[in-house]
């Protein structure tokens, strides 16, 4: 599976199974709550029941003479009785000296009943009946519920994985295609690219043709498709071939490729101020250093104003190119560097060569810096020393 | 000094509050209670009787000190074959103030609050 697709896979389940969960939160919530009030309900009922009987026993207790009144007492529940005016008389619940209706029903963990006693026996108006709530049943609901969120949410991963897989495949077929498409095109593409460069060369080395215009143009344009090419095949490839990291002599490796570029250069009358410390080693592959190099001069020759300049400076800390161009405008620079942020998203207008430039920077953990004034230039710097 | 002040007054003050509840108590044991043995009125029932009908010791007062300043059947809480047995009261001839505390010695008396205790559960 693609980088891409893994990508795309793992949003849509993310949503797909956020809003799933939050579904089933909602839903697992409200009947949480109506199930618990039937609970209760069922609770109280029962306290209405135990309720009665305390009735009775006061009734039979109002009726009894002696020294002593053994209020009715109960493991089960707490019970107090108030006056008509709401005034505590006795109980086994002693918190409310005072009934206040209002308040109760549920409070707390506990359950609350209260009824009238008619007549008032023991001068009884009230009768409170309470006891804790029963959470067992609670707890048994609560389970119930996160058990079947557990097995809904298992079901709704694996529907998930299935429909997204589903929805990509369309997606993926067009990307094989495609990418079948280039992988061949630039396979068929290095033969005649190579047979020319190589006939250029004889050519030029012929007294014929040696110094023709013509020849030079047919050399400059060889070059540009060449280097299309590269960087079309290191697109292409990249994540299927195992970078060669070695200890690289970048100082050599760069000479070589302003000497390459220089007929392109002096096409468009570009002089070439370099200043190249030498022996400047880095540890990188040759194919990505080649592709940074050839980006960073192409784009500088390609975006350069006439008779400009372009200077290549080589330090130990860092390869610096400067041309005298267009310039890019503060706007494009957020723009690009935007895109860079949101690793490479493919949107086009700056070219191949900024974004492999980007993935090489990443890859290695250089710094890419980007400095430009439209109108007057461009300087692209890239630092490997912190 | 002052905490020993405090205290005098607060034992005084106990002293005579007892010391009236005990005079009350011994103004109704003769003045009400002595007729009602002779004639074996039951005080308690009447007592519960009334606290059935209305709940409160206030209410309770009130509707006592009616019956008997007009003792009559639709004043007493008492049902009517109570009166085939036991004979209508007379008219009360203490003054009101009087009344009302031997009311209130009799409520005391028989109050069900001080009868009650707890079962252990």
């Amino acid at each position: 599976m693609l980088k891409s697709e893994k990508k795309s896979l793992i949003r849509f389940l993310l949503i797909y199974l956020l809003s799933t969960f939050f579904l089933f939160a909602l839903a697992g919530i409200m009947f949480y709550n109506y199930e618990r009030e039937h609970i209760l309900d069922k609770q109280k009922d029962r306290l209405g029941h135990q309720a009665q009987n305390i009735k009775t026993q006061i009734r039979t207790l109002h009726n009894t003479f002696g020294e002593t009144l053994v209020y009715p007492s109960s493991e089960l529940l707490d019970s107090a009785i108030y006056d008509s005016d709401k005034n505590y008389i006795m109980g086994t619940y002693k918190q409310l000296k005072v009934l206040d209706e209002g308040k109760l029903e549920t409070s707390g963990n506990r359950l609350f009943h209260i009824s009238k006693v008619e007549p008032y026996y023991l001068g009884a108006a009230y009768l409170l009946v309470t006891k804790e709530i029963d959470q067992t049943l609670l707890w048994e609901l609560q389970k119930s519920i996160y058990l079947f969120m557990l097995i809904a949410g298992v079901f709704f991963l694996i529907l998930g994985i299935f429909l997204g897989r589903l929805f990509i495949a369309p997606m993926k077929s067009s990307m094989e295609k495609m990418n079948r498409f280039i992988e061949d095109t630039t396979h068929e593409l290095n033969t005649p690219i190579g047979t020319i460069l190589a006939n250029i060369e004889i050519l030029e080395s012929s007294d014929k043709y040696g110094t023709s215009d013509e020849l030079n143009r047919i050399e400059i344009a060889s070059k540009t498709l060449s280097r299309i090419y590269d960087d079309l095949t290191y697109l292409t490839f990249n994540h299927k071939y195992n970078k060669s990291i070695e200890h690289l002599n970048v100082s050599v490796v760069l000479k070589e490729r302003v000497a390459y570029f220089s007929s392109m250069a002096a096409i468009k009358q570009l002089t070439f101020d370099v200043n190249i410390e030498e022996n400047i080693y880095l540890d990188i592959d040759n194919n990505d250093l080649l592709r940074v190099i050839d980006n960073l001069i192409s784009n500088a020759i390609k975006y350069n104003e006439v008779a400009g300049k372009i200077e290549v400076c080589l330090t130990n800390i860092s390869l610096l190119v400067r041309d005298t161009g267009i310039g890019i405008s503060k706007k494009d620079i957020e723009v690009i560097s935007q895109r860079f942020k949101r690793a490479n998203d493919s949107e086009g207008g700056f070219g191949l060569g900024l974004d492999i430039i980007n993935e090489i920077v990443m890859y290695y953990d250089y710094v890419l810096e980007i400095n430009s004034t439209l109108k007057v230039g461009t300087t692209m710097e890239i630092r490997w020393e912190r | 000094m002052g905490k020993i002040i405090f205290v005098c007054l607060f034992v005084l003050t106990k002293l005579i509050s007892s010391e009236i509840d005990v005079s009350n108590s011994t103004i109704l044991q003769n003045k009400c209670l002595s007729c009602h043995k002779s004639g074996q009125i039951p005080d308690e029932l009447i007592y519960r009787r009334y606290l059935m009908v209305y709940s409160t010791q206030e209410r309770m007062e009130n509707a006592i000190f009616v019956y008997m300043k007009n003792p009559n059947k639709k004043n007493s809480v008492m049902h009517h074959p109570f009166f085939f047995k036991f004979p209508m009261k007379k008219k009360s001839n203490l003054d009101d103030e009087t009344l009302r505390k031997m009311i209130n010695a009799y409520l005391v008396k028989f109050d069900i609050k001080s009868k009650f205790i707890e079962m252990d559960k």
